[in-house]
């Protein structure tokens, strides 16, 4: 058939098919000068470095952590610790055994040192060391293989950002991410650098950088991951360190057989909920070698972390005693701060604003029994240490007296230690107010805080966000320990909760793959309805992120990128939630705050009073920048009465009025600007916050996702605590939920899925007190949690498992819910 | 992730296989094709004319349309026997997926070879059902006739979306976009690979591929 030849017939020379005099009508021009094939970097690369300032910056950042943490910790770590227990002799360095010298009775180094031969056969015999030395030995290999390997992606990067972005790295340092950003979404224009879409936002771009930064605040948000813990002595306690998050991102996102097939999209199977149950056995049995694996690396681990924490500390603790005592951001809190789609030098910017008002407000809490003690004891200790300096200052053979050193030295630890006990004497005790100038930075906080700033309890929970740094060392050198126990113990259980939430809260957007859909900050989806987006919202609870993180992230997003166009919706959500109604007339007369007046002037008090509150924490910069921004906003409302309501009206540009100190300063520099975003993002928090506290009279109860250990808890819980005075807020995710949160009718659930393993558990939480009478109905969605809502009517509609609706992309699986 | 993806799938006969591939293989192909590059002086070129073929299948009532070139006809007829022998062998349920693959090239200097970016790939799943007798045969030879004229539609269709192509390149870049090997036709670079069914999750190196760049990754 092949040769049956149709008329057309190809023409020998292709410029013979245009007739002479049109043969430019057939020219084409090629792009040429244009044409530069581009490639999309992996933005987590150019992302990197741009935070450390370029390539050759980077390279001899590289280098020198290359040579000097490896070459100097690991070998010196390594080499120290062995010639120190094979080489030394201590029996002369302790001069318990004599040395036979003709010249001098002292006693030299060289002297305490074993021969090199004896040395060695020492060492070749004690196994443990030769273990050691090949760990580090491979460790070091490893390391080195990284390095390579990232400067020639990192070459890449560079020339990506010298052709394409036209950025030399010479001016790289001196250039905001926002600038980074922008020319991204230039080029995108001109050379489709995403072949996808025409225009790139900076919501994809935020979306590629964050895909499991995302995933994991959210999972924190929604109480999914067993970091805290109700432990029989010492209560609630957070536990999350580097080695358990790196096994958390091993098993999710990464590691063999991990549940994304590639860096941008789940693997196919986990987004239909068909065979649910088995995926969930299979992750179960995945984690559970993960955790054996731990197990068994366990000692090498161990080593490696008291290794290194030794030889990193102790030169710090020598230096200065104090800095043990300084606190620091624990990674638990990191996470719980952290707003979906927020960059890394965003949030460390932002907590670093915050330390000084949280360490103020720690220091608030010295016990006034320890404050005396200490203050007698550090009498005693320093007339003590002051007789034995005079001493030696009158003649230094005092020293070579027999433990008179080291009992100076322990003295003057001692006293250290107690004057870190003694308060300030002209420190003010205003709690309440502290608290609020941290709210401004740090955005999140438990509505139970509020009014209970003074309490113990307060400051306990405020610790797990801001502990000790010796905490946070001891816990890094127990993680090896204690992190298999809680794979195999705590997070295998939640296997089945784990499938579900990635199948539920996973949307596949074009151009960025799939993401965490609660970072597409969508108020409808994910709103909370206590957080002013009551009546935006369609979210069934365990839709809703907690704690309004949809909502002040989203805030957070807009403002510090101006040029993002939302859509409509959330333009309007935007405006409404300004605490500058002011700019917006016609928000005023809308629903939301026509509605309830007095609220809006409770929440502008807060309001002030937070402004006041930051002002009067560092009274130069801050109250400057308020103004700034305040009178920024104030210049856009008197320039243009008519035109903000017009605007306001039309919708999609007026978000620039309630970002407008951002917005109508464009003579400034960005990073003024971006001074200006934080300080505005801080009234906003606190504006929302404040709102939130006043909508929130009896509200609903947050929703716990550990279903089974939250029982347990709640049962060992002791009755007065449950019946103390303290009001115990509904959003803190506590182990030990509110009694209300606790699903009570337990026989609903036991005819779906999942209810058999629920029903029992539930069923006990039922013995354990049948508390609330108000009529709750128990919804299991499809991931089989009680969950309880409102008596208000929902949708609810027959389980989809195994139906159709199965094949759906996972973004249009409405959670459904079955009515009791 | 930065490449289209299509999925097109049929369920035909064993001896209907070899046809349907190649139909659809070459209906992809005649609207990825151009007329070979005459480049005259800097950026301009002029573009050969290319001819097209009708194709009636033997064992499907279908005919299609390819284009005009016996190499790039026994480059996809090689592949797709290949494909053929290997299903027929696999001795499995007989579900397999050729996979057309469009990509650019990028130099790379020296130690390291040519990368190879797709920004558009074809699957094309086959399933193979055995037939008892002449009668459903000849139901099946008109119904997977029809089929794939819906398939050559909805090439048609995504074709004409107007989605990203490759830019047309100056003469020194041409080999990184087009495939110039050929005398008479030039169509966008372009690879054919094949999978049976067994083999259709991730394949063990891969994996191994995988996991050495993920810790290598920072």
């Amino acid at each position: 058939m092949a040769h049956f030849d149709t008329e057309y017939q190809r023409l020998e020379a292709s410029y013979s098919d245009s007739p002479p005099g049109e043969e430019n009508l057939l020219m084409h021009v090629s792009e040429g000068a244009k044409y530069a094939f581009v490639i999309f970097p992996n933005i987590n690369y150019v992302y990197n470095m741009h935070q450390k300032n370029g390539f050759t910056c980077m390279l001899l950042g590289e280098i020198f952590e290359l040579v000097m943490c490896v070459f100097i910790q690991l070998l010196f770590v390594v080499g120290f610790t062995v010639f120190l227990a094979n080489c030394v002799d201590y029996d002369i360095l302790f001069a318990n055994k004599f040395v036979n010298h003709t010249d001098s009775s002292k006693v030299t180094l060289p002297d305490a040192f074993i021969p090199v031969d004896v040395c060695n056969t020492r060492i070749r015999d004690n196994a443990f060391v030769v273990f050691l030395l090949i760990i580090s030995g491979v460790f070091w290999l490893h390391r080195l293989v990284k390095f390579i390997y990232n400067v020639c992606c990192y070459w890449e990067i560079r020339s990506f950002y010298i052709n394409a972005l036209k950025m030399t790295m010479s001016e790289l340092p001196y250039a905001s991410w926002q600038e980074v950003q922008a020319r991204i979404v230039e080029i995108q224009k001109e050379h489709q650098i995403c072949i996808h879409k025409k225009e790139l936002t900076e919501l994809d771009i935020y979306h590629r950088i964050l895909r499991f930064k995302n995933y994991m605040v959210a999972m924190v948000n929604k109480s999914l991951l067993p970091v805290r813990f109700q432990l029989p002595i010492l209560g609630d306690c957070v536990f999350y360190t580097r080695g358990l998050k790196y096994n958390f991102e091993l098993i999710f996102f990464w590691g063999p057989g991990s549940l994304f097939e590639n860096e941008w999209s789940l693997k196919a199977e986990y987004k239909r909920g068909g065979n649910r149950h088995e995926l969930a056995d299979r992750l179960a049995s995945r984690i559970l070698w993960i955790g054996i694996a731990n197990l068994l690396l366990c000692p090498v681990i161990l080593v490696w972390q008291i290794l290194y924490a030794f030889f990193s500390y102790t030169e710090v603790i020598k230096r200065e005693p104090g800095s043990l005592g300084a606190r620091c951001w624990s990674l638990y809190g990191r996470c719980y701060l952290r707003h979906f789609n927020e960059l890394d030098h965003e949030l460390m910017s932002r907590l670093s604003k915050g330390y000084k008002a949280a360490s103020k407000y720690m220091n608030c809490f010295l016990s006034p029994l320890l404050t005396v003690v200490a203050k007698n004891v550090a009498f005693f200790a320093g007339s003590l240490l002051a007789v034995l300096i005079a001493l030696t200052i009158y003649d230094e053979d005092v020293l070579t007296v027999e433990h008179v050193l080291t009992s100076i030295t322990l003295l003057g630890v001692c006293v250290t230690v107690c004057r870190s006990f003694i308060p300030d004497k002209h420190m003010v005790f205003c709690p309440e107010q502290l608290l609020r100038v941290i709210l401004a930075h740090i955005h999140y906080m438990p509505d139970h805080w509020q009014g209970n700033a003074h309490r113990y309890e307060t400051r306990d929970q405020f610790s797990q966000l801001f502990q000790y740094k010796a905490v946070f060392i001891l816990e890094e050198l127990l993680s090896p320990v204690v992190t298999p126990i809680i794979l195999i113990f705590c997070l295998r259980r939640k296997s089945l909760e784990i499938i579900d939430f990635f199948r539920n809260f996973t949307v596949e957007v074009v151009g960025a793959g799939d993401t965490c859909s609660f970072a597409q900050m969508d108020i409808r989806q994910h709103g909370h309805p206590a957080w002013m987006s009551e009546g935006k919202t369609e979210a069934s609870i365990y839709q809703q992120a907690e704690d309004g993180k949809t909502e002040l992230s989203l805030m957070h997003f807009a403002i510090t990128n101006p040029q993002w166009q939302p859509s409509q919706e959330t333009t309007h959500f935007i405006i409404h939630s300004s605490p500058f109604p002011f700019l917006c007339p016609s928000t005023l007369a809308s629903v939301h705050f026509g509605r309830d007046i007095s609220l809006v002037n409770h929440a502008a008090a807060g309001l002030s009073d937070g402004a006041s509150a930051l002002r009067s924490l560092s009274p130069v910069s801050t109250s400057l920048h308020l103004k700034g921004s305040l009178s920024a906003a104030h210049r856009a409302a008197s320039h243009t009465p008519g035109m903000s309501k017009a605007m306001a009206d039309s919708g999609t540009d007026a978000r620039t009025v309630s970002s407008g100190s951002s917005a109508w300063e464009g003579q400034l520099t960005s990073l003024v600007l971006s001074e200006y975003a934080s300080t505005e993002m801080s009234i906003h928090a606190v504006y929302i916050h404040e709102l939130h506290k006043q909508q929130s009279r009896g509200e609903l109860p947050r929703h716990t996702w550990h279903r089974q250990e939250s029982d347990e808890s709640s049962d060992s819980i002791p009755d007065e605590v449950r019946s103390r005075n303290f009001p115990r807020s509904h959003t803190f995710p506590t182990t030990a939920p509110s009694p209300s949160a606790i699903p009570t009718s337990a026989s609903v659930t036991s005819s779906t899925i999942a209810g058999q393993e629920g029903a029992s558990s539930q069923g006990s939480s039922q013995r354990g007190y049948s508390g609330p009478s108000t009529v709750r109905s128990a919804h299991v969605p499809m991931g089989g949690w009680a969950e309880e809502s409102q008596p208000a009517p929902q949708q609810h509609g027959p389980l989809p498992e195994e139906s159709s609706e199965d094949e759906m992309p996972p973004h249009i699986h409405k959670v459904n819910a079955l009515c009791a | 992730m930065n490449c289209r993806s299509e999925v097109l799938e049929v369920t035909v006969e064993a001896r209907q296989v070899e046809e349907a591939m190649l139909a659809l293989l070459h209906t992809i192909l005649l609207h990825r094709s151009t007329g070979k590059f005459h480049y005259k002086k800097e950026g301009t070129y002029s573009i050969g004319t290319v001819g097209t073929l009708d194709i009636d299948c033997d064992f499907i009532d279908f005919t299609f349309v390819r284009v005009s070139s016996e190499e790039l006809d026994r480059v996809i007829r090689k592949a797709v026997s290949e494909f053929k022998d290997a299903l027929s062998n696999s001795g499995s349920d007989g579900i397999g997926q050729m996979s057309l693959e469009f990509y650019q090239k990028k130099k790379s200097r020296w130690p390291f070879s040519d990368e190879c970016i797709p920004w558009e790939v074809w699957s094309i799943k086959v399933n193979v059902v055995n037939l008892a007798n002449e009668q459903e045969r000849q139901i099946c030879r008109e119904k997977v006739g029809e089929k794939l004229g819906e398939k050559v539609i909805n090439v048609v269709e995504v074709i004409n979306r107007h989605e990203y192509l490759p830019k047309m390149p100056t003469q020194s870049e041409v080999d990184n976009v087009f495939d110039t090997s050929l005398k008479d036709v030039q169509p966008y670079l372009y690879k054919i690979t094949y999978q049976i069914t067994d083999s259709l999750g991730t394949s063990v190196s891969t994996t191994m591929r995988r996991l050495i760049k993920d810790t290598l990754a920072l």
